[in-house]
């Protein structure tokens, strides 16, 4: 396990502060924050290779604040890898069991069985000048894991690959969580990677963690316009809630959400000022006027039309901007285009305000 | 894959002027030397090496070089890392006085060194007061040459360290060494090549130091010294060979620098 108890972090010329997790063991956890926010400096503070301000940092249940890098079993990769230049691949990977009380063979072993396991092994003789950017990546873990290490910290691993090499390396790094079973802790810009890989993700803005949980409750239920925005749940409209109906038992009334001409039936738990976060998938789109029961029905003209592989985002004038996201074959169906004439149906509880 | 950064230029007018300015340079840097080649005849050359007093000015040079450079190297390399690792008040200040030596005209150098290893000097005084004499004799002479020749070997140094990320250091400690162990591990053998070639210009410096010498040490006499002696008691005729004696041994260490200097820095 890892925890970070209320961590103070100096990066630049501001600070990271009141930083708090916990990753149980075998657990797979993501900071996730814009770039720039100061990740691998906190990154660098758990490990030990920069000052904390405050705060303890507890690893395989002891506290190691005090310990310096080489005594706290934590493996770190860096976004660039930084494999030692001046030795071979497989050197690489071995670099870190010299001081244990490995034998030789021991160590072949050990570096063999790593290489084997994220497929390496052709590479061991050779230099790492030429290895390509997903190689790298693989021989940099193999050497943080070599050493057995109590937890891995992995700094924006896939920022150095290309999109085709990095959705096989997230798949490969989750099969070797699995296999492993080493608690990960890992920053990174792109929530893409929360989804995929994490059992936990924290958000961090402006130098604080704004909303940690699982990372499709994150997703799903943003708890601030700004969280919202950085994950990419859908359209945030701010705007003003008006009271329509009585408080039910669970502490929520019907509303009306007033956003400049739009305006949206939702289910509130507060009045006044608040933004509504609007899921692409969960706008319906009709080439003719919806039924009365659907809640919302909104009149909106195409503006634009991108096609994301089997997934076509459709970005509509509604009063407000607004994105829908429809199946290619829906897209073809009602002839969407700039300038198309549509009409949108929104459930009332679909509607997340925050 | 790395952009070549030079390509086959085509002759253009302007590359053509660039070109011929840069022969003039380079006519006027080579020809005197090649013409002090050729003016030495081999048994000429044969009659300097056979010559006791010469040989044991070579052999007074290289050992104080070495000397000088060793010295540079214990005191300049851990400056030279702290410089490059470390941003503290006052970096900038103590980059200046590193490099100070290099503007000091060399005879100003040798005499502020007079003023202060002299007998007569708190630190010189001291120093003589356990045996360590200066001004005319062998340590005068290392001294010259440490002061003329250190910020070569600290700016190679620096330069080197400066090329190793931090972050491969970081790794290391990661992988359980110690602060001086990655140092050992990682660093040292990446920079050591910077730091060898710093070395080697450092020692090259003093081997050719005349300025700051002839003030502390006349005698015993470097190699420098007794080819000016030689030129001002005999002629051109008796500080020839002696010359062309310490030439080759320059170019030797001149073609040593470019064989071991980082790729790179070429």
């Amino acid at each position: 396990m890892i925890r970070l108890d209320g961590l103070r972090v100096r990066v630049g010329r501001f600070d990271l502060v009141d930083i708090s997790l916990e990753v149980p063991s075998g657990g797979y956890a993501l900071i996730i924050g814009p770039t720039g926010s100061g990740k691998t400096t906190l990154l660098d503070a758990i490990a030990g290779h920069a000052p904390l301000l405050a705060g303890r940092v507890w690893a395989h249940g002891e506290d190691v604040t005090s310990l310096p890098p080489e005594q706290r079993r934590l493996g770190i990769v860096y976004q660039q890898y930084h494999l030692f230049p001046h030795l071979s691949v497989g050197k690489n990977i071995a670099y870190g069991l010299r001081g244990q009380a490995a034998a030789g063979a021991a160590v072949e072993a050990r570096v063999h069985a790593l290489a084997a396991l994220l497929g390496i092994t052709p590479l061991l003789e050779r230099g790492v000048h030429a290895l390509s950017g997903g190689e790298q990546q693989r021989v940099a873990i193999a050497r943080a894991l070599a050493p057995r290490p109590s937890v891995l910290l992995l700094d924006e691993p896939f920022a150095a690959v290309d999109p085709a090499t990095r959705t096989v390396l997230r798949r490969e790094l989750r099969a070797l969580h699995e296999a492993e079973g080493i608690t990960t802790l890992q920053v990174t810009h792109d929530f893409d990677d929360a989804l995929r890989l994490g059992d936990t993700v924290a958000v961090m803005a402006e130098g604080r963690i704004v909303q940690q949980g699982r990372p499709e409750e994150v997703f799903r239920f943003p708890n601030s316009a700004f969280v919202a925005r950085f994950v990419g749940t859908g359209t945030v409209i701010a705007g003003h809630v008006e009271r329509t109906g009585d408080l039910e038992a669970d502490g929520r009334f019907a509303a009306r959400f007033v956003s400049g001409a739009l305006e949206l039936h939702v289910v509130a738990e507060r009045e006044g000022a608040a933004h509504a976060v609007i899921r692409p998938e969960d706008l319906l789109l009709s080439s003719a006027p919806l039924p009365a029961s659907v809640r919302n029905r909104i009149e909106a003209v195409v503006e634009r039309v991108e096609l994301l592989g089997p997934v076509v985002q459709v970005h509509l004038a509604a009063g407000r901007d607004l994105v829908a996201a429809v199946t290619t074959a829906t897209a073809s169906e009602l002839a969407l285009r700039p300038g198309v004439r549509v009409w949108l149906g929104l459930k009332a509880t679909a509607i997340h305000l925050v | 894959m790395r952009e070549p950064l030079l390509t086959h230029p085509r002759l253009t007018a302007p590359r053509l002027v660039l070109a011929l300015l840069g022969s003039l340079l380079i006519l006027f840097i080579i020809g005197p030397l090649v013409r002090l080649l050729f003016m030495a005849s081999p048994s000429g050359l044969g009659r300097a090496l056979a010559d006791p007093e010469l040989q044991a000015s070579i052999v007074l040079t290289v050992l104080c070089a070495t000397a000088a450079t060793a010295m540079a190297a214990i005191l300049g390399v851990p400056l030279g890392y702290l410089l490059a690792r470390t941003r503290f008040p006052g970096r900038r200040l103590l980059l200046g006085i590193v490099d100070l030596p290099v503007v000091v005209p060399h005879p100003v150098a040798g005499i502020a060194l007079l003023l202060f290893l002299g007998r007569h000097s708190l630190v010189g005084g001291t120093l003589a007061s356990i045996g360590l004499e200066f001004v005319s004799h062998v340590p005068g002479i290392v001294a010259g040459m440490l002061f003329v020749s250190a910020p070569l070997l600290v700016s190679g140094a620096r330069e080197a360290f400066a090329t190793v990320d931090p972050k491969l250091e970081r790794v290391a400690r990661s992988l359980g060494d110690t602060a001086w162990e990655s140092f050992r591990r990682v660093t040292l053998p990446l920079a050591g090549r910077g730091i060898l070639a710093g070395g080697i210009l450092a020692w090259a410096r003093s081997v050719s130091e005349f300025g700051s010498i002839v003030i502390l040490t006349y005698n015993p006499k470097v190699a420098s010294i007794l080819i000016f002696d030689r030129f001002t008691a005999y002629g051109l005729p008796a500080a020839v060979p002696a010359a062309v004696l310490l030439l080759m041994v320059a170019l030797a260490v001149f073609a040593l620098v470019r064989l071991v200097e980082p790729r790179e820095h070429r």
